[in-house]
């Protein structure tokens, strides 16, 4: 075997293990996917109203003052999260939702329903991290699985425990945000963050994570 | 709260009476239209009714200030009639024969006095539209024997120069807001001061009711939820240490291992024939 055919088979093997290492990475890193989205699908449809034959008559009065219980403590065991929940609108600019600057802080959508809801999504958002302060209290977010445990505790003071049944990843602009942001279908809790390839130039993330969960 | 823009609002009020023309072109209804939701509205003081509706009876002893509905009503015409309790139709005291009822609207039909004290029936069109998250809207109703009023709200008017029966309105950062009504262009508070709750992603639709020269001005107010939106995105990490993405560095390891490969094979192949 002469010296040149001796190189070309080395380059040969080389390339192959780059190609090798390569593709391992990539399987490595694919997103860990989308589980339960069938179970959160069927949670957002919406209730059936009961109609009766007779006609509501209510007295015209003013909307009255009563407030959602909010959430004020988020825990999850599974990822080890124990974050303080802030009540949040949205940015007066964007109307994008308003997530609480602090990574530590976790914010509770205070226009949609609360705790006490017999309805509707609970929805509750925190980072996953941020380019100054590092990582956020949703940076596991993703290693969620169905079954593990989600504890909320409202202001009532009162401790609410869901179960996850879904994760999912969606790019940001497919995302049907008005079906985790509905006020109708069955009481559940959704966790969202960002996730999926991020854009270092633009400093975001594609997707967004989330995770719906079941009262137990 | 935003009300300053709201002032353009305030002058496109007017409501056509009993015709729903209006609403008719603006839902452009197909073949075979979805049920309309018809509310009323008792806004005439001290006066119960039962309500009839296409001659069935449909409210018994309807008292004032209540709401009624949403009824689910198939498009078309209906004859409306208000009785005394008890009495019979023949007897009623107020009555509008073929109101046209629009596909697929939310229309609040209220029972009122006209400007001069008279009793009359006036159907609105509800702007049930989505609106912006964070958002709600509010939406005004002059109904009372009263003359041209504004609406103010922490002492500032927002909608001016309404009158009956026209609605002014508009879309406006949901939370509570202190509101009363003035006769239009002065200080004098004919209803009010009252804590208004305008609540994210619904309407709320107030009436001014009643009479000025019987001193009885009051509000009857009713509210629409749904409405809301959900906020346009949910922007949650910058710093990239979650990225799930290949890097470049990926695809540079990718595209050595390929070139090697072509190369050194070719090499190979080109040795080897040369060889034979």
């Amino acid at each position: 075997m002469t010296v040149v055919n001796r190189g070309a088979l080395a380059a040969v093997a080389a390339g192959a293990a780059a190609l090798a290492v390569a593709a391992v990475v990539a399987v490595v890193s694919r997103p860990a996917g989308d589980v339960g989205a069938e179970q959160a699908a069927a949670l957002a449809s919406p209730t059936p109203s009961s109609t009766g034959p007779a006609v509501a008559v209510v007295p015209g009065a003013l909307p009255d003052d009563a407030e959602p219980v909010r959430p004020v403590r988020l825990r999850i065991p599974a990822i080890g999260v124990t974050a303080r929940v802030d009540p949040v609108g949205v940015d007066e600019r964007t109307r994008e939702f308003d997530v609480p600057p602090s990574i530590d802080e976790i914010g509770w959508y205070r226009y949609g329903p609360g705790l006490e809801a017999e309805s509707g999504s609970v929805v509750i958002a925190g980072h996953v991290d941020s380019a100054e302060q590092g990582k956020g209290a949703f940076y596991r977010l993703r290693e969620l699985a169905p079954g593990d445990t989600v504890t909320a505790t409202g202001e009532d003071g009162t401790e609410r425990t869901y179960r996850v049944v879904a994760r999912e990843e969606y790019d940001k602009t497919k995302i049907p945000l008005e079906r985790y942001f509905a006020r109708d279908g069955r009481p559940r809790l959704t966790l969202i963050t960002c996730g999926g390839p991020f854009d270092a130039d633009a400093r975001r993330y594609r997707d967004n994570i989330v995770v719906t969960a079941a009262p137990v | 709260m935003q009300f300053a823009y709201l002032r353009r609002a305030a002058a496109g009020g007017a409501v056509a009476a009993l015709t729903f023309v209006g609403a008719g072109i603006a839902t452009a209804t197909p073949a075979y239209a979805a049920d309309s939701k018809v509310s009323v509205v008792h806004g005439i003081p001290d006066t119960p009714v039962d309500v009839y509706v296409n001659g069935e009876k449909t409210l018994e002893n309807f008292e004032p200030g209540d709401v009624a509905g949403p009824l689910d009503l198939p498009e078309g015409q209906y004859d409306l009639a208000l009785t005394k309790p008890g009495e019979p139709i023949e007897q009623a005291i107020l009555t509008a024969d073929d109101a046209e009822v629009p596909g697929g609207a939310n229309i609040s039909i209220a029972a009122h006095l006209n400007a001069d004290g008279e009793p009359t029936i006036t159907p609105f069109v509800n702007d049930t539209a989505k609106v912006d998250a964070g958002k709600a809207r509010l939406i005004v109703r002059h109904t009372a024997a009263a003359p041209a009023v504004d609406v103010r709200a922490g002492g500032s008017p927002v909608f001016e120069g309404l009158t009956n029966p026209n609605e002014a309105k508009g879309d406006v950062d949901a939370g509570s807001v202190s509101a009363d009504v003035v006769l239009a262009g002065t200080d004098t508070v004919v209803i009010g001061p009252a804590d208004l709750n305008l609540r994210e992603g619904t309407a709320t639709i107030v009436y001014a009711i009643g009479s000025a020269e019987a001193e009885n001005l009051s509000v009857v107010a009713q509210t629409i939820d749904g409405l809301h939106s959900a906020p346009s995105g949910v922007p949650s990490g910058t710093g990239g240490q979650a990225d799930t993405g290949l890097g470049t560095w990926w695809y540079a390891l990718a595209g050595t291992g390929i070139l090697l490969l072509v190369a050194g094979g070719a090499r190979a192949a080109v040795v080897r024939s040369g060889r034979r």
